[in-house]
């Protein structure tokens, strides 16, 4: 389904305002001394509408870094499934995308319950990035900066109104209620729009094309002694994957809180440990750190490829940002493609 | 005001190192969902290493101290906060009538806030009247804080940690960076990105090593003469600052003196790093103007600490190395609050501000503001004090979220003297092997309960602040504190933490700028910050060291207290590890930290083991003349032949039932890095 609406700015206040009787609502507010984090908006008119990508990435509401399964007793067990009713506002494109590729993966052959009820119970709004990040580089990927389909909503910023895609029912059910407040769409605001588009094109710092690291390993000419170079300067933080909207790993714990009661928790987990693939008696199958960031790369640009068609990586350009060895996605391929040593 | 009901991201500060790196606490409906970075924070620029991602778990586990515990007949027993404090106050009033208030010894925490550092050592000094107050500082930086004074006046980080980038020469000795403290290995990468020279001297192949254009391997123990020598080169080649040594040092005759005896040939049979490696780094290090020096347990856990602090000044001096940005000495302190501890003076000499008990108008400032007669003679170390319980001068002991059983050198020594104390107080989050031996265990808050303010290594002081209500029946150590002192018959009334500041801010120059409200959203302030409009200071010693003139102290060498000889043949050096801390109290409760490495793991050269019969992952035993433990062999080439490492996080081998407790004569910190074992395969 698409369906378009012209939003006056003056009137999202009030539609937001609206909205958060019902549901949660969630947008991009003022952190720590210039920093901008997703978190419960209390008050509407600080949602920060022009902001830069944010750290963490918006799979924190579907897939949270520590969540509680079900607890457990000698009574029985209890699930802790979330369904809180939930609107994100201000997500971004690539956010979008990679969140259609979360869908499929907690949502395809296996279902995660955990996963689905929080999705069945968020709708995201994301806004077309008029101003990408120097790290940005979803333009090579087609995940960004505007999508024409797979969203929620999608909001393009026109100045003095927002033209409003709706692009699924979940989507829909936020606006249906108040169409006193949206217009139909003229030829113009879609002209708007495009050239919105095409500025922001224009705008993008990095060229990415991930499709040439690709086919730069699959002619095996890319030798371990570069793969060593980019895994001597990991951190082993993790970082890379907790902040990558796409990395779904996560480890079940149980956590005792008496002899006859407990809970069972997962958290966030990494293919970049090496205790990831830990087995009995002291067996390390991914000891070498080597073999962890190549896996990790092997995956997001091999593997995601033959299992949904789309590389594992929407161009975010977080990791960027988080990865304190600086061997994150967008400097590895550059790296694969002039090699090495040239930089 | 928190609203607990609602998904927030509440800024604060990591609880691990010194590097003192800004994070989102999570908090969804009162409970810690997660961690992130600040992305503009200046330490850690939206990176964090493994342990502040994974820094949420620890918080709200089960295993926390829920209620006050009294010792009753050999078991503990639930008790009511009043039963408790009262039994404390009680209790501590009688042993300080009957023995004295030296009888009673306090130990206070690097991992508590300057506001709650500063009450301990106030409720120690006003409240029972002794200065029996350290910290574990004594076991990790007291050579610094000692060693630098002396020399330049002000023992700190001469620099800030984002101007590390923008270095043109760094120059590593005993610190593992990269591990030790992640962000500031960042920016040290970063550093060599842009074109910087790194020089790394270690005895281990450490990650940081990896990338050093040139590593030195000295022998553990040996950085006197390894730092000697360099100087001998740098005079010998004339590339002395000699404007700035007439201009801002003193003693440069004397110390030129002794570095005439420590050719790089000389050196070389002490050390075993060749003349030419030796050359090449001094002539580096020497000729670029951009140097920064870095330093950590690897110079300090000597009986020669204070001596090889000294020496790096003295490189400093000679080279001009100092006094500007991008250019001097820096000292990286372990905890994330253990600068904040020692400007907070929870140290038996000095009150915060390192101003000295033994100063009569220092003692009267701090006598008229807290109403009390004060003592003048300085107190026990920690590491003097519970020697002095075997000698029955101390009775009873006060421990603030410390583990001196895990980290102490000689564990069974420090047995022997918990088991002997008349009365025992211990104030923690989890129970911990010190806290079985006390008579009372209070339960105290985590970072993310409280507020207050800490201190990082770059003497930045930060705001953390509190993101959900104390977890069950806990409370904030300065609250606990005031409650007894109170009981006492000392009161201490605040109501908030920023209280407390101001009252530090009253006493303590460095500190006099630092409120509360300036450090709201603006990542801190740096001290010294003299007013209450100054911005903090960046870099220290500019145009003028702190106390005036530089000094040269000439250092000899002097060598380990115990080398290996034929029946204990290689020499153990203890660290830390990159997934874990100290002793393991929040890490080991954090399942991705303990998966990743859950057991003790001594590193052998593989030709060692191959001598000995060892095979990489067996059981061995490592026995020194004062114990023996069992781990597991790892056999790895990051250590040099002879050498054994164990980290000393794990208490079911806890490597300080080996290590020596000889002490360096000033700052009495043990050497921890140099003790002979010999090794033998579990049949
Ligand atoms: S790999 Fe990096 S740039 Fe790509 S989606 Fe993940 S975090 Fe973003
Ligand atoms: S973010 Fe960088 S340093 Fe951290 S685990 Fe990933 S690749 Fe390694
Ligand atoms: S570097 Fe230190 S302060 Fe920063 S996240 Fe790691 S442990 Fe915490």
């Amino acid at each position: 389904m698409k369906k378009d609406m012209i939003l006056e700015k003056s009137n999202l206040s009030y539609w937001l305002r609206q909205l958060r009787k019902e549901m949660l609502l969630i947008g991009p507010m003022h952190g720590e001394n210039g920093d901008i984090v997703l978190k419960t908006v209390e008050n509407i008119h600080e949602i920060v509408l022009d902001c830069p990508a944010l750290i963490p990435s918006p799979k924190e509401f579907l897939f949270p870094q520590k969540e509680e399964m079900f607890g457990f007793s000698t009574e029985g067990t209890k699930n802790y499934r979330n369904s809180k009713r939930r609107l994100i506002f201000g997500v971004r494109s690539c956010d979008v995308s990679a969140i259609g590729l979360l869908d499929r993966f907690y949502g395809g052959k296996f279902i995660d319950d955990y996963y689905t009820a929080r999705r069945e119970n968020t709708v995201f709004i994301s806004v077309g990035c008029n101003k990408p990040d120097p790290t940005c580089f979803c333009n090579g990927l087609g995940t960004g900066p505007f999508l024409s389909s797979g969203f929620d909503i999608q909001f393009s910023d026109l100045g003095d109104r927002y033209l409003v895609e709706i692009g699924s029912e979940h989507g829909l059910s936020i606006v249906k209620k108040f169409s006193h407040l949206f217009s139909k769409p003229q030829k113009s605001d879609y002209d708007d729009q495009y050239e919105a588009i095409l500025s922001s094109h224009a705008m993008f710092e990095k060229r990415i094309n991930l499709e040439n690291a690709r086919q730069k390993i699959l002619s095996g000419s890319v030798e371990d002694s570069f793969w060593a170079g980019v895994a001597e300067r990991c951190f082993e933080c993790g970082g890379c994957v907790y902040e990558c909207p796409l990395c779904t790993c996560f480890n079940v714990i149980d956590r005792k809180y008496s002899a006859i009661e407990g809970v069972r928790l997962r958290n966030w987990d990494t293919c970049m440990f090496r205790g990831f693939t830990k087995m009995a008696v002291n067996v390390w199958p991914a000891e070498k750190k080597i073999m962890r960031t190549k896996r990790w790369y092997f995956h997001k640009l091999l593997y995601y490829p033959e299992q949904f068609g789309r590389f594992g990586c929407v161009g975010c350009g977080r990791c960027t940002i988080t990865c304190p060895g600086r061997i994150d996605m967008a400097t590895i391929a550059y790296r694969l493609k002039v090699g090495n040593n040239e930089d | 005001m928190v609203n607990y009901h609602k998904m927030d991201k509440i800024p604060t500060i990591c609880p691990y190192c010194g590097c003192g790196c800004g994070l989102y606490l999570h908090v969804e409906e009162g409970n810690i969902i997660g961690v992130s970075p600040i992305r503009h924070h200046p330490v850690n620029r939206g990176a964090l290493c493994v342990k502040g991602w994974n820094s949420f778990e620890f918080i709200q586990h089960p295993e926390r101290l829920k209620y006050p515990l009294i010792k009753e007949n050999g078991v503990f027993k639930k008790s009511s906060w009043d039963e408790a404090i009262r039994l404390v106050a009680g209790r501590l009033t009688d042993i300080k009538k009957s023995y004295g208030p030296d009888s009673i010894g306090v130990m206070s925490s690097a991992k508590c806030t300057n506001e709650e550092n500063y009450l301990i050592m106030k409720f120690a000094r006003a409240a029972i009247g002794t200065n029996n107050i350290d910290h574990c500082a004594r076991l990790c930086h007291s050579s610094t804080v000692g060693g630098l004074a002396v020399a330049f006046g002000s023992g700190a980080m001469t620099n800030s940690i984002s101007e590390i980038a923008d270095a043109k020469v760094l120059f590593v000795i005993g610190s593992n960076t990269t591990e030790q403290h992640p962000m500031i290995g960042m920016h040290m990468l970063d550093a060599v990105d842009k074109g910087a020279t790194l020089i790394v001297a270690d005895p281990r192949r450490t990650q940081i090593s990896e990338f050093a254009h040139i590593h030195l391997r000295q022998k553990s123990g040996t950085d006197v003469v390894l730092l000697n020598s360099m100087m001998n080169v740098i005079i010998n080649e004339g590339l002395v600052d000699i404007p700035f040594i007439k201009r801002r040092t003193e003693n440069f005759d004397a110390f030129e003196r002794v570095i005439r005896e420590y050719p790089p040939d000389v050196a070389e049979k002490i050390t075993g790093v060749s003349p030419h490696d030796i050359k090449k780094a001094a002539r580096v290090y020497a000729t670029e103007k951009r140097a920064m020096l870095f330093y950590s347990m690897g110079i300090t856990q000597h009986i020669t600490g204070v001596d090889n602090v000294r020496s790096c000044a003295n490189l400093c001096m000679l080279t001009a190395h100092i006094g500007q940005p991008m250019t001097g000495l820096n000292p990286l302190r372990g905890q994330n609050n253990v600068q904040g501890a020692c400007d907070m003076g929870a140290l038996p000499d000095v009150y915060s501000g390192y101003q000295k008990v033994i100063e009569p108008s220092a003692r009267k400032k701090f006598e008229q503001a807290w109403g009390r007669k004060l003592p003048s003679k300085p107190g026990l170390t920690l590491t003097e004090m519970f020697d002095a319980v075997l000698t029955e001068r101390i009775k009873a002991m006060y421990i603030v979220g410390e583990n001196p059983l895990i980290s102490d050198p000689d564990s069974s020594h420090i047995r022997e003297a918990l088991e002997k104390l008349d009365f025992l107080v211990v104030q923690d989050i989890f129970m911990s092997d010190t806290a079985e031996f006390a008579d009372v265990v209070l339960p105290a808050v985590t970072f993310a309960e409280k507020e207050g303010t800490f201190t990082n290594t770059e003497r930045r002081v930060q705001k953390i602040n509190r993101a959900i209500r104390p977890m069950y029946g806990s409370m904030p150590d300065w609250r606990i504190i005031s409650e007894i002192s109170k009981k006492m018959g000392y009161n201490m009334e605040y109501r908030a933490t920023h209280e407390i500041m101001e009252e530090i801010a009253l006493l303590t120059p460095s500190y006099r700028g630092i409120l509360h409200h300036r450090l709201d959203g603006n990542f801190g302030l740096q001290w010294p910050c003299l007013d209450p409009d100054h911005p903090g200071t960046p870099f220290l010693h500019r145009k003028k060291f702190a106390k005036g003139l530089g000094t040269f102290i000439p250092a000899d060498y002097i060598p380990p207290k115990e080398s290996p000889d034929k029946k204990f043949p290689f020499l153990l050096t203890t660290g830390r590890i990159y997934f874990h801390y100290h002793t393991g109290t929040m890490c080991r409760r954090t399942s991705t930290l303990e998966r990743e490495y859950p057991e003790c793991c001594a590193e052998i050269n593989p030709e060692d083991a191959n001598t000995a019969g060892i095979k990489h992952n067996s059981m061995i035993k490592v026995s020194s003349r004062r114990g023996t433990i069992t781990v597991r062999a790892y056999l790895t080439d990051r250590v040099s032949k002879g050498t054994i490492f164990i980290p000393f996080h794990f208490r079911e081998a806890s490597v300080n039932l080996l290590t020596n407790p000889a002490l360096d004569p000033l700052a009495k910190i043990p050497e921890y890095k140099v003790c002979a074992v010999r090794i033998e395969p579990v049949l």
